[in-house]
């Protein structure tokens, strides 16, 4: 193939994102786009949203772009096709086709895949996975005859899951391994909540259990659990979390830990290679630690700042608060910045779950670092910018625990 | 699908005369806070809501909405046809 100016592995919010910064600067400079997925952008985060899911909203609303955009912009897509190596000494990108893909500039924004069931039966029809287009298909079809369903994980796919299915009129059980749902990222206060929710709703909750087997003859038909209970099922939908596949790229020599390794201008230890979106471990410098996020605003912001490095000779550093929000069975729920627990962090209460609105925001040293916010999304913003604008609020303990104190006042 | 909130624009320097949030699309996924915080904010229902139509320039609303990923922010002209999505 001939060689490309810039080279996108990847054809997500990241990938996309990039490729229009890159068009902002240089409107004629080579682009390809090698994306295993054979779609044109979509909505991955739409793949999860009820009214997508149950038609309210027409299927074709999940494009985010046409082939015209392509078209229009100059860039060669190669949709359906798979990088298995890079070789940053001589700047090519092999293909599994064989192919040699020579760069300039390469941008890896390669996303994560969804962690699999590892247990007896878990290949067979019914069993179902939320992160392409193609599983969300497979998933409508089941809807359509399913009568009954389990979701095993206690995280935002599961929370969005149950809204879906009990709308869908499902009989469903969730199956959680942890104590309480969304642990460890939220207190169990904010978890009970969330199930109290997902009770009152009529979805079932079996807690601190696990999968043990997945029954049925070549499709499912239920569930063992490891203390032997059965349950029957027509579907499992399992959101416990993602992989970084990094392996493959190890061999080029670049720097990885869990994700891809950058600093924060987004540049890997490889001249001319930089990295975007959820497989990204970055150098946040609000934070001043190596963090990865995956949420559609961060791949988006993370992909347009790598396309303006490379395509400018200016260095843009990413410097960004992100979140992102979820809404069902009555609730609406936001994580702001690094809510990851542990360390040396201080937690500040407000609300409270009585109260049926409860934040929790997230102190280390003097500043804020983060926040869960239960029925407080309105809050977002504000705390967005006490975070990015590394605000003292060391005097102003009180003040944050006070529900009904105006959070933009710190700002000033 | 009725749900919708308009936001007249008047900036003289700008061709969108109205910002259209459509609350049945809006997923509350806050990328145009991310793009304009000085334009949107979200209320609590986790919908997003314009709270200055006239706070961002043409380059950037326009950002805003194609960072979208439900598609649930339109602009319009000042005839009154649609900008974006086309």
């Amino acid at each position: 193939m001939d060689k490309s100016k810039y080279v996108i592995i990847g054809g997500g919010a990241a990938g996309v994102a990039a490729a229009e910064a890159i068009r902002q600067i240089d409107q004629n400079g080579s682009l390809t786009i090698v994306s295993d997925e054979k779609h044109a952008l979509y909505s991955r985060v739409m793949l999860s949203k009820p009214n997508f899911f149950l038609g309210k909203i027409p299927f074709d609303q999940v494009y985010l772009k046409g082939d015209d955009w392509y078209r229009e912009n100059r860039i060669n897509f190669l949709g359906g096709q798979t990088a298995s190596s890079v070789d940053g000494v001589n700047k090519i990108i092999s293909l599994t086709t064989g192919e040699k893909l020579p760069y300039e500039k390469l941008l890896l924004a390669i996303g994560v895949r969804a962690r699999t069931l590892n247990v007896p039966g878990a290949d067979k029809s019914g069993v179902h996975y939320l992160r392409t287009l193609e599983d969300g298909k497979k998933i409508m079809a089941d809807l359509k005859t399913g009568k009954t369903a389990v979701v095993v994980g206690g995280g935002f796919i599961s929370f969005e899951m149950a809204d879906l299915l009990k709308l869908a009129g499902l009989d469903t059980t969730i199956i959680l391994r942890e104590a309480y749902f969304w642990e460890p990222i939220l207190d169990e206060a904010s978890g009970l909540m969330i199930e109290n929710s997902i009770t009152k709703n009529g979805l079932k909750i079996i807690k601190q259990a696990e999968i043990a087997e997945i029954n049925g003859a070549d499709s499912v038909t239920g569930v063992t659990l490891k203390n032997g209970r059965q349950l029957s099922s027509d579907l499992v939908l399992c959101g416990i979390g993602v992989i970084n596949q990094v392996d493959w790229l190890k061999s080029a020599g670049l720097a990885v830990n869990k994700g891809i390794l950058a600093n924060e201008y987004l540049e890997t230890n490889l001249p001319a290679v930089w990295v975007a979106g959820d497989i990204a471990e970055y150098k946040d410098v609000l934070l001043a630690e190596n963090v990865q996020m995956g949420n559609w605003v961060n791949a988006r912001e993370q992909g347009r700042i790598a396309g303006l490095n490379m395509a400018s000779d200016q260095k843009h550093q990413f410097k960004f608060v992100s979140f992102y929000t979820t809404q069902g069975l009555g609730l609406t729920i936001a994580f702001v910045g690094d809510v990851a627990p542990g360390r040396d962090r201080l937690i500040v209460p407000r609300g409270a779950p009585a109260l049926n609105s409860y934040a929790r925001l997230i102190i280390v040293g003097r500043e804020l670092v983060g926040a869960t916010l239960i029925n407080r999304t309105a809050e977002l913003t504000t705390i967005a910018k006490l975070i990015e604008n590394n605000v003292d609020v060391s005097d102003h303990h009180a003040a944050l625990a006070d529900p009904d104190f105006n959070l933009k006042k710190l700002l000033t | 699908m009725a749900n919708q909130k308009e936001y007249l624009r008047n900036r003289a320097d700008s061709k969108i005369g109205k910002i259209v949030v459509d609350r049945d699309l809006c997923i509350g996924a806050a990328s145009c806070i991310a793009v304009s915080g000085e334009t949107y904010n979200l209320d609590n229902e986790n919908k997003a809501v314009v709270l200055d139509p006239n706070a961002a320039d043409d380059a950037t609303l326009l950002m805003s909405a194609q960072s979208c990923p439900t598609k649930a922010i339109w602009l319009f002209d000042k005839s009154g046809k649609q900008i974006f999505p086309k």
